[in-house]
């Protein structure tokens, strides 16, 4: 663009408006101008005073506003009049005032509350600020623990893995440096995963000043196109890779940052035979071989050169370094033994593993504002296909040890866990007696890595029965489905949906109706009447993203990439007053708490949560409105003058990030652990607890150092079920959301791979499918129809379907029977869970024929 | 003074914002794109790729709609861009008969998108009439307040830079310099406007 042409401004004059938002139409939530004209939103951008947009929007973002207006949306609160429910069963509804629901509800509330008021549970997979703070205050006052139930698209495996290594939420790298990228089973920078604008732009640059990208993918996506290097790998098999490199490393090349391990990890620390630390008695910190004096020493001691490698006698106990056993690990996965089982051959694995390890540039240094930094231009990046199956846990664990092993561990160029430090202090991670890394805690408040409870669980998402994950969602439905195997002392009676699509972005339909079916009223606040409002007593108009008063949709501390080059809180404002009768769920949530009597205990317990303080507390005897909720917080955390109309007039407040807050490793006491004894902790707590409840519960997970072990889907290959099927992510569409969305529903349409199922030309030659041809393809739990994409861009042992597709709901004109339900083809059971995560594996055995 | 687009085909993923950007600014019917992103596959498996190919009106120096258009509706600013005055266009389509890079669609008065009822959004600005051919105008509206089109400001890649390719100091010049631009078919001698980088 020449430098004299300017992006709009904000142009504030009478009938021709632009308002500062943010985008709902994926997580992301960047942040937008809205154009208005005579009361009418004409067009959507990027908010060029955003950091996640700077002026940029998808063609999610960009399409949002045609769905505002979409005539089909719900107007009115809705009641069921048909008592049969079931898959395709018209619920008969019939129009009825907000009073007469607000009398239902309250009802309906009032009752569970007398009776157990863990009875009700709610799912939601709303924005930040509502999901962390405001919906939890409202659950803990009514009292049930049952608020978190989220969906299964969520990256379950990765938190826990971050949390663990990282003492962060989600997996990030630094684009603006790094040199070699492997992403594994993700498309981080090609308009995907965390703040995909920014996200985007950077890879870019970092593609035009020379970055390699490997992707790793059975699928040919978007990024796969775009790589210096597309490797198709058999699906679920991506740890036994990211190990083989590590072997490869560690093993045959020798390539490893001794500095990273011995100092800023616990690669130095002395393991028994028992797989604990050996501890110095009196302090009983973790004790290291000191090769300058041949001795243990606490590992913390000043001045020592830890032995990386070795065996021991310590304390008449035979030990060796962490890292020593890690090289013991992956020496089970050489290239020749990984190749069988990834199709990925031997000298590729070897070839990339020695590219990855000089590109590493170990022992490097760059100065950054004045300050010397080690320089590490690599990553490995892993997100939902890699990680998406049973034991993902363990592919992500192998995944940060990669990054570790070479140093690229939140330095310039490597990898980085997102916000692991607060702007000027406002938050930092902590540490464990072992010297480890624990979440700060804005971050990591909803698990426990150190010290477990074993105490039967009394939440559908069994806390204590997977101490080490935060997301448990589809416990949840396990829970509610059957007659509970986890001994609940409780069946659920009330679920309260917020808007969030439980029956698309989830397993099998038919599951999905089982459990809805058993629970005896279900409330749904919905744009649509949806796939879930079919199973709905009531349904409530929801309001639309560009209706709705949302602070900090995007918060600085879970999902804000550092590549953003700032912290910043913003909103999301209504352009347009909402149609309809349609409100945003919380605030009814908020009336009925006060009709029942516990809105003054949802307020104290908002002011601990939001942490207001000072004058702007909420007082629980007085009433106040959302807007002057948000007032009160945003004063307290940023000053009475940065109140809720300055937000709403400026969009965000932004804190620039000083260097130790894009790249704390070096200015952090705390280690990032290679080797996590206390899975050792985690796993007799889980023992002893299923001993308790009588469950006999596979614990083999609970193991100190990354694995690879075959998943459901990689043994389950019969003659019948010769194929994966996997799901892949496209840059224009985003989970069940956006399916309805007409334009974007057009673009689908005309994509050459959106609605189709992706099969090998080679396959498809073998099996006498023709392009185009309508095909039927089936695993254990379902069966789908589509049209066959013959292509050359995907695994020939695996068939691709992309995005949350195939609507069926009545409610959803433009997107019934649009696509491909890939969801539909996946059973739950307590079997193809990750057991550490909890995680449902996403990629199963099918069989194709043609239609 | 010639506006003109470069399209860096390097950084360009197929992510269809320019597509989504356009839909949005022009407000254009059902079945009518002004911007697409084409791909392709290249390759055998595994070594094939996906192609994607962004296109839109060429904007051409010597515009053949132009010539075959028997009402003079279709003509060039002196900025360089080709546009449809709709007055004039009798919806004939000798233009897209010519166009060798399929830029022009004709309207024949359906186009919305939520089946027996339009949007508000639709009754205040599609308001295109029956029968006329419609194409990219490259965001004249825009670029005569010195914004730049849609497709190039929302691209997340930035790999869309609009300018003037008369100007041998701006950005789309030396880039069509520097990096090699190429037109698509070249060899019809129409000089298009847009030119492509890899």
């Amino acid at each position: 663009m020449e430098q004299d042409m300017v992006t709009p401004g904000l142009r504030n004059s009478g009938d021709d408006t632009w308002i500062h938002s943010a985008c709902d139409m994926c997580f992301a939530a960047c942040g937008i101008i809205a154009h208005k004209q005579d009361g009418v939103l004409v067009k959507i951008d990027g908010d060029p005073n955003c950091p996640a947009s700077e002026g940029n929007l998808c063609a999610n973002g960009q399409a949002g506003l045609i769905g505002l207006y979409d005539p089909s949306r719900v107007k009115t609160p809705l009641k069921r009049t048909n008592p049969k429910k079931g898959l395709g069963v018209d619920p008969q509804w019939q129009e009825i005032t907000w009073a007469e629901a607000l009398d239902i509800l309250t009802e309906k509330l009032t009752k569970v509350r007398r009776e157990d008021p863990r009875k009700l549970v709610i799912t939601s997979f709303d924005q930040i600020a509502l999901s962390y703070f405001i919906r939890p205050a409202w659950g803990v006052a009514f009292g049930t623990p049952n608020t978190d139930w989220v969906g299964y698209y969520c990256g379950n495996y990765l938190h826990a893995s971050m949390y663990l290594t990282n003492g962060s939420f989600h997996s990030d790298f630094d684009l603006d440096y790094c040199n070699y990228a492997i992403l594994l089973g993700n498309q981080q920078g090609f308009m995907a995963g965390l703040n995909a604008n920014v996200a985007a732009r950077k890879m870019a640059e970092a593609r035009k000043r020379g970055m390699r990208v490997v992707v790793v993918d059975p699928v040919g996506t978007n990024a796969a196109a775009k790589a210096d290097e597309w490797v198709p790998i058999r699906p679920g098999t991506d740890g036994a890779f990211i190990l083989s490199l590590i072997h490869v490393l560690v093993n045959e090349i020798g390539c490893y940052d001794r500095e990273f391990l011995s100092f800023r990890s616990n690669g130095a620390y002395l393991v028994g035979e028992d797989g604990h630390y050996l501890r110095e008695t009196a302090s009983s910190k973790p004790l290291v071989w000191n090769r300058r004096t041949g001795k243990a020493v606490p590992f913390d001691q000043e001045g020592i050169d830890p032995a990386l490698e070795g065996v021991f006698e310590v304390q008449g106990h035979k030990c060796q370094p962490a890292f020593q056993l890690l090289k013991k690990q992956v020496r089970a996965y050489d290239p020749e033994k990984v190749a069988e089982i990834t199709t990925i051959p031997a000298g590729t694995i070897r070839r990339i593993a020695k590219e990855f390890g000089e590109a590493a540039r170990i022992g490097s240094t760059i100065v950054l504002d004045g300050k010397t930094l080690p320089y590490r231009p690599v990553a490995v990046n892993i997100y939902r296909g890699a990680g998406a199956h049973k034991h993902g846990t363990h592919t992500a664990l192998a995944v940060q040890t990669l990054n570790m092993v070479v140093g690229a561990f939140y330095v310039p160029g490597g990898h980085r866990g997102v916000n692991l430090v607060g702007p000027n202090g406002r938050w930092s991670p902590g540490a464990t007696k072992e010297g480890l890394i624990t979440p700060p805690s804005e971050i990591g408040r909803a698990a426990r890595y150190y010290d477990f409870e074993a105490r039967p669980p009394e939440d559908m998402g069994l806390h204590e029965l997977f101490p080490l994950t935060t997301n448990r969602s589809p416990l949840y439905q396990l829970n509610a489905s059957q007659e509970s195997p986890f001994k609940l002392p409780y069946t659920p009676e009330v679920l309260i949906v917020c808007r969030r699509n439980l029956m698309m972005n989830n397993v099998s339909a038919q599951s999905g109706a089982e459990m809805l079916m058993k629970i005896p009223f279900v409330v749904t606040f919905s744009v649509h009447l949806d796939e879930v409002a079919e199973f709905a007593d009531l349904v409530l108009p929801e309001a639309h993203y560009l209706e709705r008063f949302d602070l900090f949709p995007n918060r600085p501390s879970h999902t804000m990439s550092p590549a953003t080059g700032h912290f910043y809180w913003g909103l999301r404002q209504p352009v347009i007053e909402p149609l309809g009768q349609a409100r945003r769920w919380i605030d009814v949530l908020y009336e009925v708490a006060d009709r029942m009597g516990f809105l003054g205990d949802v307020y104290r317990l908002m002011n601990v949560n939001l942490g207001i303080k000072g004058p702007y507390k909420l007082n629980p005897s007085e009433r106040y409105s959302m807007e002057e909720i948000y007032d009160r917080w945003t004063k307290s955390l940023f000053g009475p003058e940065r109140g809720i109309s300055w937000f709403k007039e400026n969009g965000y407040h932004k804190v620039p990030r000083a260097v130790e807050e894009r790249y704390p490793g070096p200015f952090l006491r705390a280690r990032f652990p290679i080797y996590y004894e206390n899975m050792l902790e985690a796993r007799k707590s889980v023992e002893k607890l299923s001993e308790q409840i009588h469950l006999k519960w596979d614990t083999s997970d609970y193991v100190p150092l990354a694995n690879w072990k075959p998943c459901p889907a990689f043994s389950d290959g019969t003659k019948e079920y010769d194929l994966y099927v996997v799901n892949y992510k496209l840059p224009f569409h985003s989970l069940s959301i956006t399916t309805q969305n007409p334009w974007l529903n057009e673009m689908a349409e005309s994509h050459p791979y959106a609605y189709r199922i992706m099969i090998n030309a080679e396959t498809a030659k073998r099996k006498e499918i023709l392009d185009g041809q309508e095909i039927c393809v089936e695993s254990v739990a379902g069966k789908v129809k589509g049209r066959a994409k013959v292509t050359q861009c995907i695994h020939p042992e695996v068939l691709g379907i992309a995005g949350v597709f195939g609507s069926w709901a009545k409610g959803k004109p433009v997107a019934n029977g649009k696509g491909v339900h890939f969801n539909n083809l996946l059973p739950i059971s307590v079997e193809r869970l990750d057991p550490v995560s909890a995680g449902v594996d996403s990629c199963i055995r099918v069989r194709v024929t043609k239609a | 003074m010639r506006y003109g687009m470069v399209i860096d085909l390097k950084t360009c993923i197929g992510c269809n914002a320019c597509t989504m950007a356009c839909k949005a600014e022009h407000a254009t019917p059902a079945g009518i794109f002004y911007a697409k992103v084409l791909e392709k596959e290249v390759g055998k498996f595994p070594a094939a790729r996906r192609i994607f190919l962004p296109v839109l009106c060429n904007h051409c120096e010597n515009p053949i709609c132009r010539e075959v258009c028997p009402t003079g509706a279709t003509y060039k600013r002196q900025d360089g861009i080709v546009l449809v005055d709709y007055d004039k266009c009798i919806g004939c389509r000798a233009c897209m008969e010519a166009c060798p890079y399929w830029a022009r669609t004709y309207y024949d008065g359906d186009g919305a998108y939520y089946p027996g009822e339009r949007t508000l959004f639709e009754e205040i600005k599609q308001n295109f009439p029956e029968g006329v051919v419609m194409k990219c105008n490259f965001c004249a509206h825009r670029v005569d307040q010195r914004v730049e089109p849609a497709c190039v400001q929302t691209c997340p890649t930035d790999c869309r830079i609009f300018g003037d390719l008369d100007d041998p100091t701006s950005e789309v010049s030396r880039l069509v310099a520097e990096r090699k631009g190429r037109q698509l078919l070249a060899e019809k001698g129409l000089n298009p406007s847009v030119y492509y980088i890899e």
